[in-house]
């Protein structure tokens, strides 16, 4: 295995040990318990999480100061939620010091890169309290979304229950129990074009990073990644937050992981390529090379 | 320890919030002089009035071009810093100088504002307005450990300001647009929302995931741009956000 | 014979002045003209036609010290000309902003005078930056009410320098209960260190002033019992705050106000004819250089009443305290004693604020012409920014702004003074000179204003 699980100090699978939160959440419910313990527990004075937006199935970031805002926004919107816009704001007319963000891997480089070189983040760099990522392979903008359930899938928005991406198919599963599963091909063209140069797949930077891949169903992969998410994760533990079993024990285990970044990193590694002779004679743009 | 650095503060046609802002650091700023940088120039904090020798400038504030002393003053900073570096909005840009047209007494002929960078090489770009203060922090500390630090520290140093260089040398002119040219319709954008949160005047919103630059508020300062992390994302340094906050935390201890 | 002396750069203050000074034989100050020779970024004109809500965001970067006081009287002429009141407690959190910002600016004034002052007791001058005990405990005192004056101020406003927050109409965001906890507890923290603070000062400044001389470049320059003294008036507009057209009874009135331009008010050409290079840190201008204050003033004079007024800390305790000491050491006074006022304002209106009442108006007029004015109680003193809005664009905009009104008040003040301590009676000013470089026309304007404001 290479670089492309990032660092971590520590992989399990893992799920929460409250009912109310595994019904609700997307996988293991791992986002929601850590804030919630992180919130009770004043590691955290609010966490910036995708709620609901003015259209359904549509994410808007929304900042959960209590456990009851909390439980409203578990389960996953396969849409944009431009989380870090309200990274500086939590700090000024919401009064937060201790920030939580939970975001894709993208926003998590955006807020290590806005620790690191905080342009326009004053005050914001030492506030960010507890950062999980979740893995994940791309995102759709909302009409995409619209599109592939109304579409494809033959659903209205409005009485889907769950989407899920999963053992190569796009699910949807209706309010009335229907499940509709799409080839991921036919997904493919609804991407979000900035995801295609994306490098990351498993939130390299976050304090704690989950996804389903790697753990059986009902159950997340959890990778413990920074000093302060192994504080925190280690005292939820000892709080009898979650549930865990050795990575190594569950199916398809960390091997599918790494498969999948890899084939992420490595598709996208050469749309970073390509792009450099995209034009005739003109590149596009290389953000990892310079401004 | 190692000898302290030289730093001035030349203040062009700036408003000053930039040296606030430096200023914010509270404490850090006492530690910063204590240890690393004597401040040897400024007219706002130091009672020297003329432009000495000096290891790094901070310069803020844009050219008036038909002033001379300005004129003359930001030459005099070139020849006489190492490093220059454009602090803020007014001096990488222009800022809300580039709206400058004159006819306002009592000279009504200061009409034109250059960035520092179309008058002299700059080195180093602190973009925002106001900048940061920990931004100013750590480039300061970072220009400390490349000129007297040790061989890994100035290797760090060099990573870590690498692309505020680059920076510096793509050009003198920002936008709220810049995110509309240079990362939408590069198809970039991840909607990571990072540009609204960076603009100063809540120019940005974002409609369906994508930023709206309502450039009627934009004052052009550079933030969003420099803030998005499809603007320059240097994994060598990003990765280490934990152990480099650490060495600019312990270096402000 | 009288000489001249050319002071330029002046230092410790914001942004670019000089002191072009006529001096007797023994070196004392005859007349004095201290003026701004910071380029004019010409926001009055650049604003034109811009619209009214992006204004008072480029009316801000004039000054990073007091930018709160230019976006709010900004905005809040804005405001006045399209005739629209803002809720409470919008209201509320823009004096808790205020007060913030005054908080900071006045501790960072502190700072730059200092090194004028003695530690008392001694013949040592004080370096706020030294290392060494006890100018050491007081910076840090100083550095941390400017971080809680910064910190509250970002809170409300968004930002610390160049509040975002404030817009036309009132606020962007209502702050939470936590965030007015927050606020309250920093300024609890805050108001001992202030009242502190404001006795450290008071104790340096008394000290000066019972001193027989100063040292300015190694030599013992007397200092006399009325340095800085004026006969100007004093104009402000509130205690604390701010007032405008919109108020049943205005603080401000522009039909006291008229405007001089620098040719009929500042010398005209001189050529300096006595210089001392040891004078700190760089010397005074070289013999035989030209200046021409007339020619290179960047702001205008404007009057009230006919005469140049002191506006700031003392002119505020003057109008509404019955506060009555004069000279430079009066002024820092006034400035010491308004340190526990900023924080006693913060809490009482933090006490009355609703966090769930609402921060913007309902409706925001888009203006038909008339013109608005605010004055803002700047920590330098009265900002006065006067506006037209028409259909939400700005057609025509001024800003008074405190160092302009200072300028000519302090010039007069210098008479009397020896030389090298002008620059100590320019900084009792707490200059904020890149502000100062916008000016206000005599002409038709002034009529219409008038007018108006009498319908
Ligand atoms: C666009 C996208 C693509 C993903 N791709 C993969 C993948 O390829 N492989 C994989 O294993 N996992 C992927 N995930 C992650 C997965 O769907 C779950 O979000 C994750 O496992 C967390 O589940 P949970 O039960 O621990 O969290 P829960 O307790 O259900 O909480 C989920 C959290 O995610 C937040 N959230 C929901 N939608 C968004 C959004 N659009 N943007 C940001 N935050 C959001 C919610 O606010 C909530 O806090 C993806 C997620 C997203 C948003
Ligand atoms: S694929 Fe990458 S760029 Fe796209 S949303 Fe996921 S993390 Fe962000
Ligand atoms: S960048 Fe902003 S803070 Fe700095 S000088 Fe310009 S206006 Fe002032
Ligand atoms: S900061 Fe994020 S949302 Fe804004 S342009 Fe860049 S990638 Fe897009
Ligand atoms: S949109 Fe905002 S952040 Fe971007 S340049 Fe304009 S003012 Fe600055």
């Amino acid at each position: 295995m290479g670089t492309e699980l990032g660092k971590y100090k520590l992989c399990v699978s893992a799920r929460s040990t409250d009912k109310d939160i595994l019904k609700k959440a997307q996988d293991g419910g791992i986002v929601t318990q850590l804030f919630k313990f992180a919130l009770e527990e004043g590691i955290i004075d609010g966490a910036i999480v995708a709620g609901q937006g003015d259209e359904p199935w549509r994410p808007r970031p929304f900042i959960a100061t209590t456990v009851e805002e909390l439980m409203t926004t578990p389960g996953t919107r396969y849409n944009i939620s431009p989380q870090v816009s309200w990274i500086k704001e939590a700090t000024r007319s919401y009064g937060l010091d201790k920030v939580g963000i939970v975001g894709t891997p993208c926003q998590m480089q955006a807020v290590r890169k806005g620790q690191l070189y905080p342009v326009g983040l004053r005050d914001v760099d030492d506030k960010i309290a507890l950062a999980i990522g979740i893995f994940c392979m791309e995102n759709f903008p909302y009409q995409s979304i619209k599109q592939l359930v109304e579409d494809h899938a033959g659903m209205k928005l409005e009485s889907v229950k769950k989407m899920d991406i999963g053992k190569g198919k796009f699910w949807v599963y209706g309010a009335r129990g229907q499940v509709v599963q799409l080839p991921l091909k036919v997904t493919h063209k609804y991407e979000q074009p900035g995801c295609h140069v994306c490098l990351d797949y498993v939130s390299n930077l976050a304090d704690v990073s989950t996804g389903s891949v790697g753990s059986p169903d009902g159950w997340s992969t959890v990778f413990v990644r920074t000093r302060k998410g192994d504080d925190i994760w280690s005292k939820a533990i000892g709080a009898g937050c979650f549930e865990t079993k050795p990575i190594e024990q569950v199916k398809p285990g960390l091997e599918m992981v790494s498969k999948l970044a890899n084939e992420k990193i490595t598709k996208n590694q050469k749309t970073v390529e390509e792009r450099a002779k995209f034009g005739v004679n003109k590149a596009l743009r290389n953000p990892y090379i310079k401004p | 320890m190692a000898e302290k650095i030289t730093v001035g503060h030349v203040h062009m046609s700036g408003c000053t919030g930039c040296l606030v802002s430096l200023a914010d650091n509270a404490e850090g700023l006492l530690t910063i002089l204590d240890k690393y940088a004597d401040l040897v120039y400024g007219l706002t904090l130091a009672d020297v009035r003329h432009i000495p020798k000096m290891d790094v400038a901070l310069v803020e504030g844009s050219v008036c071009i038909q002033d001379k002393i300005s004129v003359q003053e930001i030459k005099e900073t070139r020849e006489k810093a190492a490093v220059v570096v454009a602090v803020g909005g007014c001096a990488c840009y222009g800022n809300i100088t580039r709206f400058g047209r004159g006819g306002q007494p009592n000279q009504p002929q200061h009409e034109s504002y250059l960035p520092v960078g179309d008058l002299i090489k700059v080195d180093v770009y602190i973009p925002g307005c106001a900048p940061c203060p920990q931004l100013i922090r750590n480039v300061c500390v970072m220009a400390y450990l490349l000129l007297k630090g040790t061989k890994d520290q100035q290797e760090l140093a060099k990573k870590y300001l690498a692309p505020l260089m680059q920076l510096a040398e793509r050009g003198t002119e920002a936008c709220g647009c810049d995110l509309m040219y240079d990362v939408v319709n590069q198809g970039l954008c991840i909607g990571c929302g990072s540009c609204a949160a960076a603009c100063p005047v809540r120019a940005i919103t974002h409609e369906y995931g994508k930023p709206n630059v309502n450039r009627e508020m934009c004052i052009k300062c550079g933030a969003c741009y420099a803030q998005c992390p499809r603007s320059f994302f240097n994994f060598d340094v990003v990765t280490e956000f934990e152990a480099i906050s650490d060495l600019i935390a312990g270096a402000l201890k | 014979m009288s000489k001249v002396v050319e002071i330029s750069p002046t230092t410790r203050h914001e942004g670019h002045s000089k002191l072009v000074l006529k001096v007797d034989d023994a070196g004392i100050i005859e007349r004095g003209d201290w003026l701004s020779i910071t380029p004019v970024r010409g926001v009055e004109k650049l604003a034109i036609n811009k619209t009214m809500d992006q204004v008072p965001k480029i009316a801000s970067r004039v000054c990073g010290i007091c930018p709160i006081a230019h976006t709010l009287a900004g905005i809040e002429s804005m405001e006045g000309s399209i005739r629209c009141e803002i809720p409470r407690d919008a209201k509320l959190l823009r004096i808790v902003l205020q007060c913030a910002n005054k908080l900071h600016s006045h501790a960072l004034h502190n700072i730059l005078t200092l090194p004028d002052m003695y530690i008392p007791g001694t013949d040592k001058k004080i370096n706020p930056f030294s290392a060494e005990e006890p100018v050491r405990s007081h910076a840090k005192r100083i550095v941390r009410l400017r971080e809680i004056g910064q910190t509250i101020g970002e809170i409300a406003g968004g930002e610390a320098i160049h509040p975002s927050n404030p817009r036309v109409g009132g606020l962007y965001k209502a702050c939470t209960p936590r965030a007015v906890q927050k606020m309250y507890d920093l300024a609890k923290e805050g108001l001992p260190l202030a009242i502190e603070q404001m006795e450290f000062m008071i104790a340096v400044l008394r000290n000066f002033q019972r001193r027989d001389w100063a040292d300015v470049g190694g030599k013992q320059i007397p200092i006399p019992k009325d340095l800085g003294y004026h006969n100007q008036g004093y104009m402000a507009a509130h205690p604390m705050y701010g007032s405008s057209n919109l108020d049943e009874n205005p603080g401000w009135n522009p039909e006291r106000w008229t405007d001089v331009r620098p040719w009929d008010w500042y010398m005209g050409e001189v050529e300096v004819s006595l210089a001392d290079p040891s004078y700190p840190i760089g010397g005074t201008s070289p013999v035989g250089t030209k200046a021409n204050p007339q020619m290179e003033a960047c702001t205008g004079v404007p009057l009230y009443d006919g005469s140049p007024v002191e506006v700031g800390p003392r002119a505020r305790m003057v109008q509404f305290k019955n506060y009555d000491e004069k000279g430079t050491i009066g002024q820092q006074i006034a400035r010491a004693m308004e340190l526990p006022d900023c924080l006693y304002t913060i809490i009482n209106a933090l006490d009355e604020y609703n966090p769930s009442g609402k921060v913007l108006a309902d409706y925001i007029p888009q203006g038909d012409g008339s013109l608005g004015w605010a004055a803002n109680e700047a920590p330098r003193g009265c900002d006065v920014h006067l506006a037209k809005v028409k259909d939400g664009r700005v057609l025509w905009y001024n800003m008074l702004v405190p160092t302009t009104w200072n300028f000519p008040t302090c010039s007069r003040a210098l008479t009397g003074a020896p030389w090298q301590l002008a620059e100590v009676i320019v900084r009792g000013y707490d200059p904020c000179v890149s502000c100062a470089t916008h000016m206000i026309v005599v002409d038709d304007d002034k009529k219409i204003v008038a007018q108006k404001l009498i319908r």
